[in-house]
């Protein structure tokens, strides 16, 4: 019981913390979750698109503005420059058209100017200029044979308003449970720092010279101390994981009530157990309280940023993803990341999520044991 | 008198664990592992050959269109290949699309096509974009063909085949022309590096910190011995401030030197501008650092908790957790980064890096030392004091 | 002989609490002053005030005759204080700890360099020069915190409760370096809670209690001022209340207690109290195991004057 005392004071003194990465969490797993509303119809990506005129809008130029705001998203951008040019850097528009002054005459007369743009590199602006081109490029077509300008705009449209069907099979609401991912990848941060800054924290107090002399000659047996900081962590360590949980199903919703849900909640929690025995290793072997601090920024954010939890893994060098494999969260995000995407349940589909949860068992167990060992070793003082 | 406490104020610095790993390896670390998490993203956000199938039927052999186009969009040889595309039956395409071999699959159905994914995307919308084009495309030569046909002088005279290849023709050579006029410098990534080093000159504030406190009675006990002694207050202060500065300086050539050769962080050409921003950017986080020290009443922990904290959520708002953040701020509440000096050295290096003129940098620098100075100047009254009621 | 310091009605107010309450007094040239005085009775308060860290509400201090402001850096020059919590960088070495203290004072390198190497010979740390302060012992960490703060020769020194919580091998050793700093011509404040220390070391003792002199005076005056002089204890059984009365009798005697085992007499004048009592136990054949005497130290003024005990 006095170890478990010690340990809600600790906690109450440095609650700040915990507080902190909490609110990180709701924050960016909150961001994410507002609007959109689910989908399973397709939808096509509209790239973000500005179009400058300084032609009257009239005529040709007129409809190839319209054609772009039908197919595009159209930013608030302010009128300068400086404003454009930071919006492009910063992918909040993926593309700009300069329609210079006289175009749609220039244009109808058959010798329409190179139009100016401005684009970002990524995948959007591809398909930005895509539209772009289609739109002048029919539009150019048609101009070689028809010279009023109100028919051929009548005939681009006919033909730009031939669409294709498209049939989406998956029944997935994928855009809400993508972002229940994110939610539990970033939970895996937050239970990190929260875990290993407490318990860090804890051991180093029992650790201190003075106290761990009283604690070895004690009448209290050194088995018994250790299993009861032991399971003083572990409750702790539930605490938060149970808190977590509890706030997705306010941040995520409906989507927690499923299967689906069922396999986030039991895969953190794998992974919590997983981390209170890396919380218990660390605080074994560092016995510096202000070296923490800067611990469990390395270990939290390295393993965060390693494994996928902060950018998407698919985006992530297949050098950097080799290395993850040797940190659990790795396994936790893993699984994570394939329940978005899990159809079906059965023991063939789920198998894969359950050897991650396996080797996350096996990480603990060897946190746990290599924490004993470094313990046995540092009990006789000297 | 200055260099004996200068000597000191250095080795009482460079000794301090904590500190170095704050100011010095902190940065570098973080740098390290944003490197390795961001160093793809801008290369999977490139476009992508997409992998398709369509399926194998009767219909598609009779289209002739359908098949030249995505024969040709799925040449390995050629630079505008956009598709990797198997030709299967309609039961193998939807295993492929089970396994999420490819990204969705187009049938014909008589002359009319569909396409079938898994979920939307943008890959998703290209495919079925192209597959649009075909079917608008041939919509546009029925269309042209029917009105030469109406605008022949001579409607019995028509050769069709004529005007067909004619139509055909006025389609085929018609690539569009753009003139790309942005700027080459378009990696946003790089925001993440600059904002580490503005945390790395704000950090830097904790040495200043640090520095003065060994001169103040009533924050360290060594400060009650400074103080007793027969040394003029201001001289000290400076010599430690001093001090403080080149320790900071040191670490942020490390970083430089690390980001810059191990990283390859590109930071612009000027080097004699960067390294100007980054003597501001640490001045600012000097300032910090001694305003925090001689305003704030609180314990040493306290006060580097409160300069961490600081810089965090400047960094925060400057794009360090997402480059988003900081054009955000930027465009609907400028005046927060305006005030936020982590935004402005993050902005200083960006309109170095994305920027040909320097008006954007110099008001960064400007800013950023009329921040300093005020700051100072607050801080000044507060130091100017000896005697204090209680310590 | 000439004042080094003179205080003058000195008062120092906390918001609620006052520390010191029209304090004066004064320390002549070449002498040591205890200042003692229980926990929170105004002694530390005291030498910051004089050493103008801290405001004051009312009063004058002079230092060498010139009155003690923080920029009277010729005053400060001459004076060093040894503070009552360790004041040391935990990042320089012993070495380097107290030569950048004595740096502050002494800008020629020679000199610096053997003031440096006499202070470290003065406190006894020569084997500790590369050490760390995180790696010494407390007692030895009290030393280098003397050593920092005596390194420069000052004419007028300081002790702010140098010997807190000390090992006595290394408390031996400081009181010798005081006594040393004494002989070589120094002037010195020693505040203390501890009276043997007072006792051993100090020329004249000041008693504050709640920011006020409760008296002041050489150790042997102020052991007049308490009435007990000399106390008488024997170890005696079964003692007849006749042979009680008669010693009661006496005009010298205070007061006599007895508890069937233990006979304590207590005088008012210290003469030849011991001898007498022997004389007399003689003379009635009375057989005792036992019997001492002990003169009244300066816990017994204490005691005296303010009803509580010193060291709380």
């Amino acid at each position: 019981m006095t170890v478990f005392k010690t340990f809600l004071k600790i906690l109450k003194k440095n609650r700040g913390m915990v507080i902190f990465y909490t609110v990180l969490l709701l924050v960016f797993g909150g961001i994410n979750m507002s609007a959109n509303k689910p989908t399973t119809e397709f939808e096509a990506t509209k790239p973000s698109v500005l179009i400058v005129n300084k032609d009257e809008e009239v005529g040709i130029t007129k409809d190839f503005i319209k054609y772009i705001k039908e197919n595009s998203e159209t930013p608030e951008i302010a009128d300068n420059e400086e404003a454009r040019n930071d919006a492009l850097f910063y992918s909040d528009v993926s593309y700009i058209v300069y329609i210079p002054e006289n175009y749609h005459n220039d244009f109808m007369a058959g010798n329409a100017p190179e139009l100016e743009i401005k684009r970002t590199g990524d995948y959007t602006s591809e398909y930005a200029e895509m539209l772009v081109k289609r739109y002048l490029s029919v539009a150019s077509t048609y101009q070689k044979s028809i010279k009023s300008e109100a028919e051929l705009i009548e005939k681009v449209n006919e033909t730009l308003s031939k669409k294709v069907d498209a049939e989406i099979t998956s029944k997935l609401d994928t855009t809400t449970l993508s972002k229940a991912s994110f939610y539990y990848n970033f939970a895996s941060y937050s239970i990190l720092a929260c875990l290993i800054y407490i318990i860090c924290l804890v051991l180093s107090v029992f650790n201190s010279e003075k106290i761990r002399k009283r604690t070895v000659i004690s009448s209290m047996s050194y088995k018994k101390h250790n299993k009861d900081l032991l399971l003083s962590n572990c409750v702790y360590a539930v605490t938060v994981w149970l808190l977590y949980v509890i706030a997705s199903f306010v941040l995520v919703g409906d989507i927690m009530f499923t299967s689906h849900g069922a396999v986030y909640i039991i895969n953190s929690f794998v992974f919590t157990m997983c981390a209170t025995a890396l919380a218990f290793l660390i605080g074994r072997i560092v016995s510096n309280k202000n070296a923490v601090n800067g611990i469990v920024n390395v270990v939290a954010l390295g393993s965060s940023f390693l494994c996928g939890v902060f950018v998407p893994m698919e985006f992530m060098p297949q050098s950097v993803k080799a290395m993850a494999h040797v940190l659990p969260t790795y396994y936790y995000v893993k699984t994570n990341d394939a329940v978005a995407e899990l159809e079906v349940f059965n023991i063939e589909t789920l198998k894969p999520l359950i050897i991650n949860m396996g080797v996350m068992l096996g990480f603990a167990i060897l946190f746990v044991i290599i924490a004993n060992i470094v313990a046995s070793k540092k009990r006789k003082i000297g | 008198m200055f260099i004996h406490n200068f000597k000191y104020s250095l080795k009482t610095l460079f000794r301090n664990k904590m500190l170095i790993f704050w100011t010095f390896a902190f940065p570098i670390i973080l740098g390290t592992l944003f490197n390795l998490a961001f160093s793809n993203i801008a290369d999977t956000e490139k476009f992508d050959i997409i992998d398709i199938a369509i399926v194998n039927n009767d219909d598609l052999e009779n289209n002739e269109a359908y098949k030249t186009v995505f024969k040709q969009l799925s040449d390995e040889s050629s630079e505008d290949r956009m598709f990797n595309t198997k030709y299967v039956s309609e039961d193998e395409a939807k295993k492929l699309l089970e396994n999420d071999d490819i990204v969705g699959y187009m049938k014909l159905e008589g002359e009319t096509p569909k396409v079938t994914f898994v979920k939307s995307g943008t890959n998703q919308t290209i495919f079925k974009y192209v597959v649009e084009e075909i079917a608008q495309r041939s919509n546009m030569l029925s269309n042209i063909v029917e009105h030469e046909m109406k605008e022949s002088v001579m409607p019995e005279n028509i050769n069709t085949e004529e005007i067909l290849h004619k139509a055909n023709e006025l389609a085929q050579n018609n690539e569009i022309k753009l003139k790309n006029i942005s700027n080459k410098n378009l990696d946003y990534m790089m925001i993440e590096f600059y904002t580490l080093i503005a945390m790395a000159c704000l950090y830097g504030g904790i040495l200043g910190m640090v520095a003065i406190n060994q001169n103040l009675a009533n924050m360290t006990n060594q400060g009650k011995r400074i103080s007793i002694s027969p040394m003029n207050k201001a001289k000290l202060l400076i010599s430690s401030l001093l001090a403080g500065y080149v320790a900071q300086l040191v670490g942020l050539a490390l970083l430089f030197v690390y980001t810059v050769f191990v990283l390859k962080v590109d930071y612009g050409n000027n080097v004699g501008l960067i390294i100007l921003l980054s003597m501001v950017g640490s001045f600012t986080g000097l300032s910090m650092g001694v305003a925090v020290a001689s305003l704030v009443k609180a314990s040493d922990n306290a006060k580097s908790g409160i300069l961490i904290g600081i810089t965090m959520l400047g960094c925060f708002l400057a794009g360090m957790m997402g480059v988003s953040m900081k054009y955000v701020i930027d465009k609907n509440v400028p005046i927060i980064n305006k005030l936020n000096p982590a935004n402005m050295i993050t902005d200083g290096f960006y309109s170095l890096y994305y920027y040909d003129t320097l008006d954007r940098y110099y008001f960064n620098v400007a800013s950023l030392l009329i921040f300093a100075f005020i700051l100072i100047a607050i801080s000044f009254f507060s130091l100017r004091r000896q005697k204090y009621d209680s310590i | 002989m000439e004042n080094v310091i003179e205080i003058k009605n000195l008062v120092k107010q906390y918001k609620e609490l006052k520390a010191i309450d029209d304090l004066s007094f004064e320390v002549k040239k070449g002498e040591i002053l205890g200042l003692l005085g229980p926990n929170g009775s105004g002694k530390s308060t005291t030498i910051n005030c004089i050493l103008s860290l801290l405001n004051y509400n009312n009063g004058i201090i002079k230092i060498f005759g010139k009155e003690m402001k923080p920029d009277s850096y010729d005053i400060k020059s001459k004076i060093g204080v040894v503070f009552q919590d360790v004041s040391v960088f935990d990042e320089l070495t012993v070495y380097e700890n107290i030569d950048y203290f004595c740096g502050l004072y002494i800008k020629d390198k020679e000199t610096r360099k053997k003031y440096v190497e006499d202070a470290i010979e003065l406190v006894g740390l020569k084997d500790f020069k590369k050490f760390y302060p995180k790696k010494l012992s407390g007692g030895l960490l009290r030393r280098l915190n003397i050593a920092c703060g005596i390194a420069h020769k000052p004419e007028l020194i300081f002790f702010d409760e140098p010997t807190v919580a000390v090992d006595p091998q290394s408390r031996n050793n400081i009181l010798d370096g005081i006594k040393t700093l004494r002989d070589n011509g120094a002037t010195i404040v020693y505040t203390t809670h501890y009276m043997e220390e007072v006792e051993i070391l100090c020329d004249r003792v000041i008693i504050l209690d709640k920011g006020t002199i409760l008296a002041s005076g050489t150790t042997d005056e102020l052991k007049e001022l308490a009435r007990i002089e000399e106390k008488v204890t024997v170890e005696v059984n079964n003692l007849d209340d006749k042979y009680i009365e008669n010693i009661k009798s006496n005009n010298n005697v205070d007061e006599v207690t007895y508890d069937g085992n233990t006979l304590l007499v207590t005088y008012i004048e210290g003469k030849n109290n011991l001898v007498d009592m022997i004389d007399y136990l003689k003379k009635e054949s009375i057989k005792y195991n036992k019997i001492y005497s002990e003169r009244p130290t300066l816990n017994d003024v204490f005691l005296e004057l303010t009803g509580k005990e010193l060291r709380d």
